[in-house]
C-alpha cells in the first residue's frame, strides 16, 4: 500500500557529480523534511552551510568507508554509473555495508538494461536477460544485490533525456546537428522508454517517502515514441532540419567504419586533454533503436503516483537548454580567439 | 513467417483474421491489429522476390491493348505487392471526392471524408510520407517561393501538396514488425484461389490456398479480408463460383463493374513572359525531410459550376520524345529507355515512331548539355539511387520558363469499364482476368474545361500563357491508355447491393464475415493517388473488426470460446499445427 511515512532526515547521494545524482541532490536540497549528503570519488568534503548540501567525499566500492557513513544516514540514493566493475562493486560494497549499519532505505537507480534483449511490453515481473553485454551484467549484478536487501526500492529507468543528459540529450543532438542520425527507417523503429530526467527525480523522492519498500518500479513514457520519432522531434526542436532519412548503408559505415577510428581517437583525446572530438555511434546502440521493448509503467503511475513530463514540453526544454550550451561555447571560443 | 510448401499438402489452418493479399492494405492491417488479441494470419501469394511463374499468375487479357496495360503490368505479386515498385505520390482524398454529385454518374460514397479523418495521419506514418499536412501553409513554417508568381485564381489552388513516400516498400519496411508480432503469422507462396460460402450462403467458411508447388491448404476463420489488389480482388470473387455461378457478392452482377484507373496526360506549352517570371515547380522538402510537391488544385466550387470532375495540374518538363527540347538529360532518357522499368518507360516511347533524325537530335543534344547532364547523373545517383528516401521524379528546371502541362484527374465511374473472367486459366486453375477499360464523354469534359480554365485564369493573370490544341485533349489524355497502377472501382461501395458490393463498413453485402480492403471498394477516383486512402480504409477496417471482436457474439455459433480476442499473455487454441512447423 502506498501512502506517506515518517520522511527521512538524512539522506546519502552516492554518484551526487553525475548527471542523474546532482538533480536528485537539487531536488532534496529543495525539500524542507531532506538533510542531504552529496558523496562521491571526486567531491571535496565541506560541511552544510548556505543551503548548500553537506559534501563528503567516499568511494562507494569501499565497503568500509561505507560502514562508517552509512551509521549517520536514514536513506540512501545509490545513482553510481560508471565502468561495469564499479557498478559490481558498489552493489556489493553498498548493500553488505547496509545491512551491517543501521539498514537505512536505499533507492537504487538500476535500469532498463536488465531486460537485455527482451521485446514487447515488459512490466516489473518480466524476465531479466544479462545478454547485452559487460554493463547488462553489472547492472544485473548490481540489482541482484538491491533485491536481496529488504529494504530497498530499485528504479529501472528507460532513456533518461532532459536537459543536462549527456547521453540521450547532448549526444544525440550533436549527432542530429552532423546529420549522422536522423529518420532510421527500419533501424529505429524501437521505443524510446524516454524518461525525463525530472520524472526520475520525482521518482526518487516519492520512492523515500511512501511505503514501496522491497518494489521495484519501471520509469519512462507512458506512451513512449519510436526513436525515429524522437529524432525526428528533437531534431526539429534544435532546427537541425530537414531531418534526413539514414540509409542503412550509411549506419553501417558509421559503424563499421567510422566507429573504430572513433573510438581510439577518443581513448587518445582523453589521455591528451582533446574533448570535442566527435562520438563514435557504437553498434550496441543502434541494436537499442531497433529493439522493440516497451516498458510497462503502470505500477509506478500507479504506486509512485507519477505525474509523467509531456514529450513535448520535455523535448522543448532539452533542445533550449542545448542551444544556449552551443551559445555559450562559441561566446567562449570567441573570447579565447 | 512460413512458406505453405513447408507445411505439406491437404493442411488445414484457422484464424481469428484471414487476410489475403500482403501489399499495402494487407500489411497495414495486419500490423494494426497485431495487438488487438486476435490471431491473424496474412496469406501472400509470392515470396520475398519477384518470380517470374508467380508473376505470371496475374496474366490476363485486355480488349484494347491500347488502353490498358496487360494485367502482369503495373501490379507485383509479390510481399510487399505493388509497393514494391510504386512511385509514392500520396495525398488525401478531398471532400467533394465523397459527395453524390448529380452531374457525375453513379458518383457518391456511403462515408464522408471524417470518417476517414482520424485514418490519415496514421496511414501518412505507414507510407512514410512525414506529417499530416498537405497544404504549403501549414506544412511549412518558412516562406516557399511561389509555384507561378502572380499567379491568381478564383478556380485553382497552387496550395495543395503532394508528399512523397520513400517510396516505402511494405514488405521490405515491415516484414521486421510481423517477424515480431506474436499473433501475426504470415504465409508465402499461400495463393488463394477460391471461397467457400457456408450453407447459409451468408459466411465464408473457408478458403481454398494453393502453391505451384502442387499442395493445397484449407484455411477457415472468423473473418476474411481481401486485400489482394484492385483486379484481384474481383478476380478472386467472381471465381469463386462453386456454389453460385455469378460468384460470391454477384448476386446483381456489380463485381468487376465500374473500372476506374485515372485519366492523365501531359499536354500543351506554358511559357511565362518577363525578365522576372518566377516559377517553381520543383520539390521542397519538409523539415521532416519529406519531399512535397505543390500543384495547380481545382476547387471543388469550380468543379460544380463547370459540372466536371475532380483535378489536377503540375508544370512538367517538355515532352521527352521530341528532341525540340534541347535539354540533355531529357534526351539520355529517351536514348536510354529500353532500360527503364516498363512501368516508369512507358511515357518515354510516345507513339510516334522515332526516325533517324530524331535519335541523331537527341544524342546531338547529350552532347551539347554534356556539362548540364553529367551535373544530373550524379544528382540523380546521389539523391536517389543512393538515397533511402528518394529524390521522386526528374525535375528539370529550363533554361526558358517553358513548361508542360501534365494533369491528373478524376475518371467517372461507368457500369461498362470491367474486368471479367476469360476462358483461359492460370497455373492454379484460376480463370484469367479481361480488362476491358472505358473511358467517357464525361472524363474528355473534365480535362478539356479544366485546361480551358487554367489558360485564361494564367493569362487573366497577365503572367504568360498556356498553349495546347483543345482538339488534342482526348489523344493526349488516351496516348498511353488508363493510368497505369490504380486499380479503383471493381467492388464499390455503397449501401444498395444493387448497385455497388460492399457496405460501408467493406463487408461484402449478404456476406456476414467477408471484408475488402483496396482501392477496389472506391466507389469514385478522385484525383488523389489511390495509397493513402487504401491504407487509411485499411485501418478502419482493422478498427472495424476490433470492435466486432469486443462485441462477444458468436459468429460460429459452436465456436462460443472464439468469439473475443484471446488476452495477452493466453496461448493460442491449438487450432492447427503451424506453431509446430515455425
Ligand atoms: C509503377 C507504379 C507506380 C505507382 N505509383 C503510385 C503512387 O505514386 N501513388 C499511389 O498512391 N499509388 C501508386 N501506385 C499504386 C500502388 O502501388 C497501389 O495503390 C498499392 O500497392 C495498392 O495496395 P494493395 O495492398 O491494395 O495491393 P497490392 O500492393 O497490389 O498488393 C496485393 C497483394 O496481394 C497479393 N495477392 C494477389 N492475389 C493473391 C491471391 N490470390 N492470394 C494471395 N495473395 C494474393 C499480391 O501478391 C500482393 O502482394 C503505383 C503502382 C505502380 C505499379
Amino acid at each position: 500500500m502506498s501512502g506517506a511515512i515518517r520522511a527521512p532526515r538524512r539522506v546519502l547521494v552516492l554518484g551526487a557529480d553525475g548527471f542523474i545524482g546532482r538533480r536528485v541532490l537539487e531536488a532534496l536540497g529543495g525539500c524542507d523534511w531532506a538533510h542531504p549528503i552529496a558523496a562521491g570519488r571526486r567531491i571535496a568534503a565541506q560541511p552544510a552551510a548556505d543551503g548548500e548540501a553537506e559534501r563528503i567525499r567516499l568511494d562507494a566500492t569501499d565497503e568500509q568507508a561505507l560502514v562508517k557513513v552509512l551509521r549517520n544516514v536514514d536513506a540512501v540514493v545509490n545513482c553510481v554509473a560508471g565502468k561495469a566493475q564499479t557498478i559490481i562493486d558498489n552493489g556489493h560494497a553498498l548493500f553488505a555495508a547496509a545491512e551491517n549499519s543501521g539498514r537505512p532505505r536505499i533507492v537504487h537507480l538500476s535500469t532498463m538494461s536488465v531486460y537485455g534483449s527482451a521485446t514487447g511490453v515488459v512490466d516489473e515481473t518480466s524476465r531479466l536477460h544479462g545478454d547485452l553485454g559487460a554493463y547488462c551484467v553489472a547492472k544485473l549484478t548490481a540489482e541482484y544485490n538491491a533485491l536481496h536487501y529488504r529494504r530497498s526500492v530499485i528504479l529501472r529507468p528507460g532513456c533518461v533525456y532532459g536537459p543536462g543528459s549527456p547521453q540521450w540529450s547532448g549526444r544525440i543532438a550533436g549527432w542530429l546537428r552532423a546529420g549522422r542520425i536522423g529518420d532510421l527507417g527500419i533501424a529505429g523503429d524501437g521505443w524510446s522508454n524516454l524518461v525525463h530526467v525530472d520524472d526520475v527525480v520525482q521518482a526518487v523522492l516519492r520512492s523515500l517517502t511512501r511505503e514501496v519498500e522491497g518494489e521495484i518500479f519501471n520509469l519512462a513514457q507512458p506512451s513512449p515514441p519510436t526513436w525515429n520519432e524522437y529524432f525526428l522531434r528533437y531534431g526539429k526542436a534544435l532546427g537541425c532540419v530537414p531531418v534526413q532519412r539514414i540509409s542503412a548503408r550509411k549506419l553501417k559505415l558509421e559503424t563499421r567504419l567510422l566507429a573504430p577510428p572513433l573510438k581510439v581517437a577518443e581513448r587518445l583525446g582523453r589521455r591528451f586533454g582533446l574533448h570535442d572530438l566527435p562520438d563514435a555511434i557504437p553498434s550496441s546502440l543502434l541494436g537499442l533503436f531497433r529493439q522493440e521493448i516497451r516498458l510497462d509503467v503502470r505500477k509506478a503511475s500507479e504506486r509512485l503516483g507519477m505525474r509523467w513530463t509531456p514529450l513535448k514540453q520535455g523535448i522543448e526544454q532539452t533542445a533550449a537548454w542545448y542551444r544556449t550550451g552551443e551559445r555559450e561555447a562559441r561566446a567562449i571560443e570567441g573570447r579565447i580567439a | 513467417m512460413l512458406d505453405s510448401t513447408e507445411l505439406g499438402d491437404r493442411r488445414d489452418l484457422s484464424a481469428d483474421v484471414c487476410i489475403v493479399g500482403a501489399g499495402a492494405a494487407g500489411i497495414s492491417m495486419a500490423l494494426a491489429l497485431a495487438d488487438s488479441g486476435l490471431e491473424v494470419l496474412l496469406l501472400e501469394s509470392g515470396g520475398l522476390d519477384t518470380e517470374a511463374d508467380t508473376q505470371a499468375l496475374y496474366a490476363g487479357s485486355v480488349a484494347d491493348p491500347r488502353m490498358h496495360s496487360p494485367p502482369d503490368r503495373y501490379r507485383q505479386r509479390r510481399f510487399g505487392g505493388s509497393t514494391t515498385i510504386w512511385g509514392g505520390r500520396c495525398m488525401p482524398f478531398d471532400a467533394i471526392d465523397f459527395e453524390a454529385r448529380d452531374y457525375l454518374p453513379h458518383s457518391g460514397w456511403p462515408i464522408g471524408l471524417d470518417a476517414l479523418l482520424p485514418y490519415y495521419p496514421e496511414a501518412n506514418k505507414l507510407v512514410e510520407a512525414g506529417e499530416y499536412a498537405y497544404q504549403a501553409g501549414n506544412a511549412f513554417t518558412r516562406k516557399l517561393a511561389p509555384m507561378m508568381r502572380g499567379f491568381t485564381s478564383e478556380d485553382f489552388s497552387a496550395d495543395t501538396l503532394e508528399r512523397f513516400s520513400c517510396p516505402t516498400d511494405f514488405g521490405r519496411r515491415y516484414a521486421h514488425k510481423l517477424r515480431a508480432a506474436q499473433r501475426v503469422r504470415v504465409l508465402l507462396h499461400a495463393n488463394v484461389t477460391e471461397l467457400h460460402l457456408g450453407e447459409s450462403g451468408h459466411m465464408v467458411e473457408a478458403a481454398t490456398v494453393r502453391n505451384l508447388a502442387g499442395q493445397h491448404l484449407r484455411v477457415s476463420a472468423r473473418w476474411f479480408v481481401l486485400a489482394s489488389g484492385g483486379l484481384e480482388v474481383a478476380r478472386l470473387l467472381l471465381a469463386s463460383r462453386s456454389q453460385d455461378p455469378r460468384g460470391i457478392g454477384n448476386a446483381h452482377d456489380v463485381v468487376g463493374r465500374y473500372y476506374m484507373c485515372h485519366i492523365a496526360g501531359t499536354i500543351g506549352t506554358l511559357s511565362f513572359d518577363g525578365p522576372d517570371a518566377q516559377v517553381w515547380h520543383g520539390y521542397d522538402v519538409a523539415d521532416d525531410g519529406t519531399y512535397c510537391r505543390r500543384r495547380l488544385a481545382l476547387k471543388a466550387d469550380a468543379q460544380r459550376r463547370l459540372g466536371i470532375g475532380n483535378f489536377i495540374a503540375r508544370l512538367h518538363h517538355p515532352r521527352i520524345t521530341d528532341p525540340a527540347h534541347r535539354t540533355g538529360i531529357l534526351s539520355l532518357l529517351f536514348l536510354a529507355r529500353a532500360f527503364i522499368p516498363y512501368e516508369y518507360g512507358k511515357r518515354l516511347h510516345g507513339e510516334e515512331g522515332a526516325s533517324f533524325g530524331t535519335w541523331m537530335q537527341h544524342c546531338r543534344n547529350v552532347l551539347m548539355d554534356a556539362f548540364g547532364t553529367a551535373g544530373f547523373l550524379w544528382h540523380w545517383l546521389r539523391d536517389r539511387t543512393l538515397a533511402e528516401r528518394k529524390f521522386p521524379s526528374i525535375i528539370v528546371h529550363p533554361r526558358v520558363p517553358r513548361y508542360s502541362l501534365d494533369f491528373h484527374a478524376e475518371q467517372e465511374p461507368n457500369p461498362e469499364s470491367r474486368v471479367t473472367l476469360g476462358e483461359e486459366v492460370d497455373a492454379l486453375g484460376m480463370p484469367r482476368l479481361v480488362v476491358d477499360w472505358r473511358y467517357t464523354h464525361g472524363d474528355v469534359e473534365t480535362v478539356r474545361r479544366s485546361l480551358l480554365l487554367l489558360a485564361r485564369d494564367i493569362q487573366h493573370s497577365g503572367i504568360g500563357r498556356f498553349d495546347y490544341d483543345p482538339n488534342s485533349v482526348e489523344f493526349e489524355m488516351t496516348r498511353y491508355g488508363a493510368y497505369g497502377g490504380h486499380h479503383i472501382g471493381t467492388t464499390r461501395m455503397g449501401t444498395d447491393p444493387r448497385s455497388s458490393v460492399v457496405d460501408a463498413d467493406c463487408r461484402v453485402h449478404g456476406v456476414d464475415n467477408l471484408y475488402i480492403a483496396s482501392a477496389a471498394v472506391f466507389p469514385t477516383s478522385s484525383q488523389a493517388n489511390p495509397t493513402l486512402t487504401v491504407v487509411a480504409l485499411a485501418l478502419r477496417l482493422a478498427n472495424h473488426l476490433k470492435t466486432q471482436a469486443r462485441r462477444v457474439v458468436p459468429l460460429f455459433p459452436n465456436e462460443v470460446q472464439r468469439s473475443g480476442p484471446r488476452p495477452q499473455g493466453e496461448s493460442p487454441a491449438p487450432a492447427d499445427t503451424m506453431r509446430a512447423v515455425s
